[in-house]
């Protein structure tokens, strides 16, 4: 380049010397207590996995001493048949329920955003107030509905001659299942909403004219184009389900089947907290955090695939449109018409078409 | 603009920051909680006479300052204030944990028995024996007594105790033409009487998910799960005892004799004591106060002695109690104890402690409370207090005592146990695998320990 613009430039990175360090100054709140509530336990808490403890006499009153382990509390947890089959059970319990539920959010948004829908303000604010209600409070609420003697639920059903067990040892997972489902629904139809808010009305005014009925409208522009909300709510959903913690900590009360390893996060909690074995409870909690890392890394790479072609596809056709866009230019500055050149751009456009209905076969 | 702010953080500083937040992670994860033990330094003193004492009380019993202004009016010199924390496990244990692990805490604390010798392994309580606490010895109930006692050390004092007894519906145990039972054997037969009067009535219910009547059914039939020998930890718990009892429940749940859906106390429980599907509990004194919760309940229970195992073990059992004890950071033990002492043993004291904390059985030999001498209309007029828990506090099994992995040993025989539900898992090989885990429990703790047989 030449001098020119350099003492432009020289301005502007002052300016901009000031911009970077607002961010930060604005961010200094949130990452004081991002470090001391996040960071620090987390980084205490790998150190704590690696540390157990030595004590002599009856009660340690003799000495107590606290040593390097290595790997032993991550053997400890990795052994312990419990903390292995309640990672199993969530894993069970996420490859049904994630699905009905996103399925089930994702209905609830389509109807919501449908043109015929009537109230869609009272109804979405209606979906969404469960979220509203705490995790503890909804199912102490529920477990009212599955005890048998108290749930009118079950007095009906006992009623027509039916003997329902909510609480018994196969069908408790499935009542958690109903009151997670039941919580998170409404709050990941809202994501879903959003993004759908975010169409653009032409494609659906082009849809029209193309004579595409609603579920043509749903199932060929409106899905494709949520995908990345339904990702991010598959996702954190994953997560949220290696989590769980609150509904079977409350149930387990009226709830004979669910022991305190019933879930992953149930069996640091019991190991920390109950059993003062902070070593192994760490090494527990470490390993939640990697499965649902692979997990959600495995969801996304899984999912990232024909995006990423489309992606790819994207781009060349950016290149294209640039490329087209400069011969225009250098066109336009040597000869006057324009319009003869507007075609191809346009044929991008039809490309980008042809794509969504790839991604939708 | 104003005068030149501070400079802000740089990238370079908050690397910095994390470098040193995550070196005060190490840190603290390095130190180890409870490794000094008080009871190996100097005695603490009296304050000198004139000097005005302030002690606090972390304890789950409601209105508890209202028994300390009892006390403060007729000390001027000894002030102790309570403080309300949640319940054991519930999250009070933990308060107290975190407090004594940062050098700080009260001077006195609430313990369950059961959880003495989990405190004395985070070296959290002062041996009061140190400072007297063994003249006091022969005022208290010898079963809780010994509960509290260890290594030659007294870690804590009764305040109140659980001595069991049986409540039950009077009417239906007459519509099952069934008495209360005076052995097991007899309780069975009766759990069969009254199945045959509905198809959802059952005697009593046996909750898998709380292993604590289970531990006190074994404790009365003369068990000794934890020993100590020398330096070293003996677990017991597949003594013939204790298996006569698993294979006595194991029996009554195979023959539906039991409802082992939920424990007593629990929503449901209380459903179906109301609309008198469960006729009795065996439970414990302070379960008199959660019966009289029972919908329409009154003037149709009333109290039978505890059955008992025939020819062997003891007249009674016990469930839960709690005592009050002096934590490893008190200032003032010696008046701490003091108070404590008052407040365990006095007829104002015991008074006191019933009329506004609703305390369990008081551990005192010679007098259980005012309230206590008199008939419950409640329970059908009856005097129950005298006729069935005055014999029960004393026809205890004293060579009981727990460990120091309480907590993992009811979690893992509650883990086992609802196996029993989930896949048919005998209780006697129930009990067995708990053991193994409990073993192991001690072992992580870095005890030594061994299996009895």
């Amino acid at each position: 380049m030449s001098t020119q613009p350099n003492t432009a430039f020289r301005t502007s990175t002052k300016a901009t010397r000031a911009q970077k360090r607002a961010p930060w100054v604005l961010l200094a709140p949130f990452l004081a207590l991002f470090v001391l509530t996040f960071i620090i336990p987390i980084i205490s808490a790998l150190f704590q996995s690696f540390t157990t403890v030595d004590r002599k006499g009856l009660f340690g009153e003799d000495g107590v001493t606290g040593r390097f382990a290595g790997f032993d509390n991550y053997v400890t947890a990795l052994n312990d048949s419990g903390f292995v089959a309640s990672i199993g059970r969530m894993l069970l319990f996420g490859i049904v329920q994630v699905p009905v539920m996103i399925i089930a959010c994702t209905i609830l948004a389509l109807l919501l955003e449908s043109a015929s829908a009537r109230w869609p303000g009272f109804f979405r604010a209606i979906y969404f107030m469960p979220y509203g209600v705490p995790g503890v409070i909804a199912t102490i609420l529920w477990s009212f509905l599955y005890v048998p003697g108290l749930s009118p639920i079950v007095a009906l059903l006992q009623s027509i001659g039916l003997q329902p067990d909510f609480l018994g040892a196969n069908s408790v997972l499935w009542s958690i299942a109903n009151i997670v489902t039941w919580t998170y629904t409404g709050y990941n139809m809202l994501i879903i909403v959003a993004q759908l808010k975010s169409i653009p009305g032409e494609v659906y005014e082009a849809a029209k004219m193309d004579g595409a009925g609603p579920i043509q409208v749903a199932w060929r522009i409106q899905i494709p184009l949520i995908a990345p909300a339904l990702v991010l709510t598959t996702v954190f959903s994953i997560i949220g389900t290696l989590q769980l913690f609150a509904e079977p900590q409350i149930l387990s009360t009226v709830a004979p089947a669910i022991d305190t390893e019933y879930t992953p996060n149930y069996a640091a909690y019991t190991n920390a907290f109950a059993f003062n074995e902070y070593g192994v409870a760490s090494a527990q909690a470490v390993i939640i955090a990697l499965a649902a890392f692979i997990l959600s890394f495995a969801f996304l790479a899984l999912t990232n695939r024909p995006p990423k072609e489309e992606r790819d596809q994207r781009k060349r056709a950016k290149k294209d449109g640039l490329e087209a866009r400069r011969a225009l230019q250098t066109r336009a500055s040597a000869v006057r018409p324009v319009t003869s050149q507007a075609a191809p751009s346009l044929q991008g456009g039809s490309g980008l078409h042809n794509e969504t209905k790839g991604a939708d076969a | 603009m104003t005068p030149p702010s501070p400079r802000p953080i740089s990238r370079r500083q908050l690397l910095g920051f994390g470098i040193g937040a995550a070196a005060t992670g190490l840190l603290a994860g390095c130190a180890v909680p409870g490794s000094t033990n008080v009871n190996k330094a100097g005695v603490i003193p009296a304050a000198a006479s004139g000097e005005t004492v302030q002690i606090t009380y972390w304890a789950w019993l409601k209105d508890l300052q209202k028994v300390c202004d009892v006390w403060n009016a007729k000390n001027p010199h000894i002030q102790v204030t309570a403080n309300w924390i949640p319940g054991g496990n519930s999250g009070g244990y933990q308060k107290m944990y975190s407090a004594l692990a940062a050098g700080g805490g009260p001077d006195i604390g609430q313990v369950e028995l059961r959880q003495i010798p989990e405190f004395m392994l985070a070296n959290g309580l002062v041996d009061l024996a140190r400072y007297g606490a063994k003249d006091h010895e022969s005022k208290y109930d010898e079963a809780a007594w010994a509960q509290v006692s260890f290594v030659d050390g007294v870690y804590g004092i009764p305040q109140d105790t659980g001595p069991m007894g049986f409540y039950y519906q009077t009417a239906l145990l007459e519509q099952a033409g069934g008495e209360p039972p005076a052995t097991w054997d007899e309780w069975r037969e009766l759990a069969d009487k009254v199945r045959k009067t509905g198809p959802q009535n059952y005697l009593e219910v046996f909750p898998v998910a709380d292993a604590s009547p289970f531990a006190a059914y074994a404790q009365q039939a003369g068990a000794r799960w934890f020993k100590v020998d020398g330096d070293e930890w003996v677990v017991d718990m597949t003594d013939d005892k204790t298996l006569m009892v698993a294979d006595f429940f194991d029996g009554c749940i195979d023959d539906k004799l039991v409802d082992t859906s939920a424990g007593a106390y629990t929503p449901g429980w209380y459903a179906s004591a109301a609309s008198g599907k469960i006729a009795a509990v065996t439970s414990a004194s302070w379960g008199d106060a959660l019966i009289e919760s029972v919908q329409g309940g009154e003037g149709k229970w009333k109290v039978a002695k505890m059955q008992t195992w025939g020819d062997t073990g003891y007249g009674s059992s016990a469930i839960g109690g709690s005592t009050a004890a002096v934590l490893a950071n008190a200032k003032h033990p010696e008046e701490a104890l003091e108070f404590i002492t008052w407040m365990t043993t006095s007829k104002e004291g015991i008074d006191a402690m019933i009329k506004y904390c609703g305390i369990g059985w008081s551990p005192a030999v010679d007098y259980i409370g005012k309230q206590r001498e008199q008939p419950s209309k409640w329970f059908s007029g009856q005097n129950y207090n005298e006729e069935v828990f005055v014999p029960a506090s004393k026809e205890q099994n004293i060579d009981w005592s727990w460990s120091p992995v309480t907590q993992s040993a009811f979690t893992s025989l509650q883990n086992q146990f609802r196996r029993k539900l989930t896949s048919g898992l005998k209780l006697r090989d129930a009990v067995e695998l708990a053991q193994k885990e409990i073993v192991q429990s001690f072992k992580d703790k870095g005890l030594s320990v061994r299996t009895a047989r």
